[in-house]
C-alpha cells in the first residue's frame, strides 16, 4: 500500500513537472505491464499498438501473454499476472467482477449493420432437413463452448427472437464444435466470419443468418483490467487505452473502412500475420485475416446498454448472482459510452 | 566389569514406533481442522473470496442443489456413465487380462499393445472418440471404458501370473476341465490382485467422468464442475469436487466390502 | 490295475534325467521310489501321471480301473495344493463337481473320505486354520474321493515336521490296511520308504537308472518306529545310495 502511495505521489509530481512542457503525458516512464491476448484478429489492435510502438510512446513496456481461451486470461487478470486484456463478456468474467477482481473499462469488437459480422451456421445434415434459416431452429441443438460463454448468449438471443427452443451442447473448445458441426452431431452454431466463411466453403456447413440481425450493436468483446488497476492506476490505464485506441484506429482504417487502399491493407495483414495464423502461409492467412475484419470501437468506446443486456441475460439464466449491479462489472469512467 | 556398573539396571525399552496402529479418528480431525481454518480464514477476509470459497457457502450451494432436485439430475447421468463405462472396461479388461495370463501367444501379442496404450492420456483421444462414437452417451461410456480397461488388464494378468502354479497343476491332475480350472482356481486365486487393480480403475473412472462430460453433456457432475469453472463460480466448483470425492470414498468402501466378502479366507 | 513302464528315457533339451527305466507297479502295493536329489524321481512320477510325456518308452495301464473310479491316476502333492479359499469340504467337492457329482451323492463320498482320514469334524474349516499334517490329510482325502486306481504321492510328508510325519505314516498304514490301494510313493527319506514300501526302487544319480529293487515282505501293519528289521533294510539302502548321494551333492547345479 505504501509503495503504491509513493508511486502515485511520484506520478502526480511527474505530471506536474512534465505537463507544462509536453503535450502527450508520458507519465509512467517505461512501466512494465503485461497484456493478455488470444491469437484472433479481434485482438489486432493490441498487436498494432505493440508493433508500431504506440505503447512505448505512452511509456508502457508491454509484454504480450498469449492464452488459449478467454477464461484463463480472465483468471490471470484477477490474479494480477496480466494487467490488461480483451475478451468477450462471459459468465466467468461477471463472476470475477462480482468477487471484486476485475472491471470492464472499454469496448472493442462490435457488431455493426453493413459490416460483415458473426454468422449463424447450420450443419449440412440439419440444412438438408430444413434448417435453412434461424426461424427453423426450434428443437435443434446449438453448439457452445461452455455455459455462460458468448456462444451461449448469442444462441439463446437468436432462439428467443425466433421463439425457438434449442438445446445447448457444451463442447469446451471451438475445434470440438467445428468437428461436431461438420459431422452433423450438432445442428447450429454462431461464429466470427473468418471461421464461418471457410467452413461454409467446405460444403459441410451452411451460413443461415447474421448475428447482427438479432443483436444490432452487440458489444462482442470488451477491454478489461483488474479492479485494482482500474481504481488505483488511472493514469497507466488511460495511457494503455490511449495507445490501444491508436491501434484500433489503424485497424479500422486499413481493414474495415479501407481508407488506406490495398497497400495499407496488405501492410496491416503482414503485421497481423506475425501473431495470427503465423503457422500458415501468408496467402492463406491473408484471406482469413481479411474475412475476419470487424469494427473495433473507436477510442475503445463501450456500448454499456449491450453489456447490460448481456449481464441481465446471465442473471436470468442463473449463471451469475442475481444481485450483481452493472457498476460492479463496468467502470465507465475511462471511455466514451455508447 | 567395574564395580560401579555392577548395580542392576532394568533393560531400556527401545522397540517403540514403526508398528502400524489404527487411528481412524485422526483423519477426521485433520479434515475438520482444515475446514474450520478455511471457514475462519474466509470469514475474516484473510483468505480472499478469489482464492477460496467459504465452506459454509459451499454447504449452502450443496443444500440448494439438493433442494432444487438438481443434485439428482446431475448425479443420475454421471453414475450411469460411471457404471456402464466402468463395467464395460473392467469386464473386458479382466477377460483380456486372464487371456494374457493364460496364453503365451496372447501375452506376446497384447502386452506390448497394452503398454503402448496405457500411458496415452485418454482425454487427448476425446476428439477421436467423438468421431467414432458421437457426442452423446456412447463416447462418454467409451472414454471411461477405455480408461478403466488398461489398468484392469495390467492388474489382472499380474494377478493371474501370481496364482500358485501348483494349484493349477493339481486341477489338471484331477482332470478338471479348462473352464473349471479358470473359474474355480485361476479367478479366485487372482481375485485379490484384480480387486486392488479395481480400486485404481475406479478412481481413474471418476477422474475421466469430468473429461467425458466435457463434450455435449448438459447434466452430470463433471459438466457441473466444468460449468462452475468457466463461470468462475467457486462455490459450485467446490460443491462438485466434494461430490466427486464422496463418490470416490463410496466406491472405495464398496470395493472394501467386496474384498471382505470374497477374500475372507485370507485373514 | 497295474502300471507297466518299459524303457523310459527322458531328457530336458540336452539334460538326460531318466535312462531306460523299466518297472512294474503291481495292483494293491505301495512302490517307493528313492534316490539322491535330482535323480528324476519326481519326473518319473509326472510321467506316470501323464503330466509330462517321456522322450521315449511306454507307460501302460494294465487291466481295468476299479468301479466308480473318477480319476485313475491321482496325485498327492508335497505342498498339499489345497485351494485356500475353499473349506475342507469345498476342496474335496472341487474334484467331484467336474464329474457331475453334486449334492447328496457328493455328500456320501465326502463324508466317507473325511471319516477315513479322521477329518469329519473339520469339514467347515479353511486350510489356513489347519496344521500341516491335517492339510495333507485333506489332500489325501481329496485323492481318495475320486477312488483312484493308483495314487501318485510326491514326497507327501516332506513339508511336515518329524513327529507329524510319524503320525501320518501311521495314518497311511491304517488307510492301506483298511482298503489296500496302489501307490507310487516318491521320497528321499529312507525311513519313510522302509515303513511304507512293499517295493523300494533305488534310482542312481542323474541320469536316473534303476540300481536295485528291494522287496520288503514284512506286512505294513507290523512295521513299527525304530523296528530293528527295518533298520537293517534302511542301512542296506543307505549303503547303496551313499556314494551316489555324495556325488550328486557335489555336482554343480545344472542351469
Amino acid at each position: 500500500m505504501i509503495i503504491i502511495d509513493r508511486r502515485k505521489a511520484l506520478t502526480l509530481m511527474g505530471a506536474a513537472a512534465v505537463a507544462s512542457t509536453l503535450a502527450t503525458p508520458a507519465l509512467s516512464q517505461s512501466r512494465k505491464i503485461r497484456v493478455g491476448a488470444l491469437r484472433f484478429t479481434s485482438h489486432s489492435a493490441t498487436f498494432i499498438a505493440v508493433v508500431r510502438g504506440y505503447f512505448k510512446d505512452a511509456g508502457l513496456d508491454v509484454e504480450l501473454k498469449f492464452f488459449q481461451a478467454a477464461t484463463p486470461m480472465a483468471v490471470a487478470i484477477a490474479s494480477g499476472d496480466v494487467d490488461y486484456a480483451v475478451t468477450a463478456v462471459s459468465g466467468g468474467l461477471v463472476s470475477l467482477a462480482d468477487k471484486g477482481a476485475i472491471k470492464v473499462i472499454g469496448g472493442a469488437l462490435s457488431e455493426e449493420a453493413g459490416i460483415d459480422g458473426q454468422k449463424i451456421l447450420a450443419s449440412d445434415k440439419a440444412f438438408q432437413a430444413g434448417l435453412t434459416s434461424p426461424a427453423a431452429l426450434d428443437g435443434k441443438t446449438f453448439g457452445i463452448t461452455t455455459a455462460g460463454s458468448s456462444f451461449h448468449f448469442m444462441g439463446s438471443q437468436v432462439a428467443a427472437k425466433e421463439g425457438a427452443s434449442v438445446t445447448f451442447k457444451p463442447l469446451q473448445k471451438v475445434g470440438a464444435i467445428i468437428g461436431a458441426l461438420k459431422s452433423g452431431q450438432i445442428d447450429a452454431w454462431s461464429i466470427v466470419p473468418h471461421i464461418a466463411k471457410p467452413l461454409a466453403g467446405s460444403g459441410k456447413v451452411h451460413i443461415i443468418g447474421n448475428i447482427s440481425d438479432y443483436l444490432p450493436n452487440y458489444q462482442v468483446t470488451t477491454v478489461f483490467t483488474s479492479a485494482k488497476n482500474a481504481a488505483d492506476e488511472r493514469s497507466m490505464t488511460q495511457d494503455f487505452l490511449g495507445a490501444f485506441s491508436k491501434g484500433v484506429d489503424d485497424y479500422n482504417a486499413a481493414m474495415v473502412d479501407k481508407t488506406l487502399g490495398d497497400d495499407g491493407m496488405n501492410e496491416m495483414v503482414d503485421l497481423i500475420h506475425k501473431y495470427v495464423y503465423a503457422d500458415r502461409p501468408r496467402e492463406k492467412a491473408a484471406k482469413s485475416i481479411i474475412n475476419g475484419s470487424m469494427r473495433l470501437n473507436a477510442g475503445a468506446a463501450l456500448n454499456v446498454s449491450s453489456v447490460e443486456d448481456q449481464l441481465n441475460w446471465f442473471k436470468s439464466e442463473d449463471l451469475v448472482g442475481k444481485d450483481i449491479k452493472l457498476d460492479t462489472l463496468v467502470d465507465a469512467s475511462y471511455v466514451k459510452t455508447i | 566389569m567395574s564395580e560401579k556398573s555392577s548395580k542392576p539396571r532394568s533393560v531400556e525399552f527401545r522397540g517403540g514406533g514403526f508398528a502400524p496402529v489404527s487411528h481412524r479418528w485422526v483423519g477426521l480431525v485433520v479434515f475438520i481442522v482444515l475446514i474450520v481454518l478455511a471457514e475462519v480464514g474466509t470469514q475474516t477476509g484473510f483468505i480472499s473470496a478469489l482464492t477460496m470459497p467459504k465452506p459454509s457457502d459451499v454447504l449452502e450451494t450443496f443444500h440448494q442443489l439438493y433442494v432444487s432436485g438438481l443434485l439428482w439430475k446431475h448425479l443420475v447421468p454421471s453414475i450411469t456413465r460411471l457404471l456402464v463405462g466402468a463395467t464395460l472396461g473392467i469386464t473386458v479388461g479382466i477377460w483380456v487380462g486372464v487371456m494374457i495370463g493364460l496364453f503365451s501367444y496372447v501375452r506376446a501379442g497384447l502386452v506390448p499393445l497394452v503398454a503402448a496404450i496405457f500411458p496415452i492420456p485418454k482425454i487427448a483421444l476425446l476428439p477421436l472418440f467423438v468421431i467414432w462414437f458421437g457426442i452423446d452417451e456412447a463416447s462418454k461410456y467409451a472414454l471411461i471404458a477405455f480408461g478403466t480397461f488398461t489398468p484392469t488388464v495390467v492388474a489382472t494378468y499380474g494377478a493371474v501370473d501370481n496364482v500358485d502354479r501348483t494349484l493349477i497343476r493339481m486341477g489338471q491332475s484331477f482332470g478338471l476341465s479348462w473352464t473349471s480350472i479358470v473359474r474355480k482356481i485361476v479367478l479366485p486365486g487372482a481375485m485379490a490382485g484384480i480387486l486392488s487393480g479395481l480400486r485404481i480403475s475406479m478412481a481413474i473412472a471418476i477422474i475421466l467422468l469430468v473429461a467425458a462430460e466435457m463434450l455435449g453433456a448438459e447434466y452430470g457432475i463433471g459438466a457441473y464442475i466444468l460449468e462452475a469453472g468457466s463461470l468462475y463460480d467457486l462455490e459450485r466448483l467446490f460443491a462438485g469436487v466434494v461430490i466427486l470425492s464422496v463418490m470416490g470414498v463410496l466406491v472405495s468402501a464398496a470395493i472394501s466390502a467386496v474384498e471382505r466378502k470374497l477374500l475372507g479366507w485370507r485373514t | 490295475m497295474d502300471i507297466r513302464l518299459s524303457g523310459i528315457n527322458h531328457s530336458y533339451d540336452d539334460l538326460e534325467v531318466l535312462r531306460d527305466v523299466t518297472l512294474d507297479i503291481p495292483s494293491g502295493k505301495i512302490v517307493c521310489v528313492v534316490g539322491p536329489s535330482g535323480c528324476g524321481k519326481s519326473t518319473l512320477l509326472r510321467l506316470i501321471g501323464g503330466l509330462e510325456r517321456p522322450t521315449s518308452g511306454e507307460i501302460l495301464q494294465m487291466g481295468d480301473v476299479p468301479e466308480n473310479c473318477l480319476n485313475p491316476l491321482t496325485y498327492v502333492f508335497q505342498d498339499f495344493a489345497l485351494l485356500p479359499w475353499r473349506t475342507v469340504h469345498g476342496n474335496i467337492s472341487l474334484v467331484l463337481e467336474d464329474h457331475g457329482i453334486r449334492g447328496a451323492r457328493a455328500q456320501v463320498i465326502i463324508d466317507d473320505v473325511l471319516e477315513r482320514t479322521r477329518l469329519t469334524d473339520f469339514a467347515k474349516a479353511l486350510p489356513r486354520q489347519l496344521s500341516g499334517g491335517m492339510k495333507q490329510r485333506v489332500a489325501i482325502a481329496r485323492a481318495l474321493a475320486v477312488n483312484p486306481a493308483v495314487m501318485l504321492m510326491d514326497e507327501p510328508l516332506s513339508a511336515l515336521d518329524s513327529q507329524t510325519r510319524e503320525l501320518l505314516i501311521d495314518d497311511l498304514v491304517a488307510l492301506w490296511s483298511r482298503t489296500p490301494f496302489t501307490a507310487v510313493y516318491v521320497t528321499h527319506n529312507l525311513a519313510e520308504a522302509v515303513r511304507l514300501g512293499h517295493l523300494i526302487v533305488v534310482l542312481s544319480r542323474r541320469p536316473g537308472e534303476i540300481r536295485e529293487i528291494v522287496e520288503i515282505d514284512k506286512p505294513l501293519a507290523d512295521r513299527r518306529y525304530a523296528d530293528p528289521d527295518l533298520e537293517i533294510q534302511q542301512k542296506r539302502l543307505w549303503d547303496l545310495m551313499r556314494e551316489e548321494a555324495r556325488a550328486a551333492d557335489e555336482e554343480l547345479i545344472h542351469v
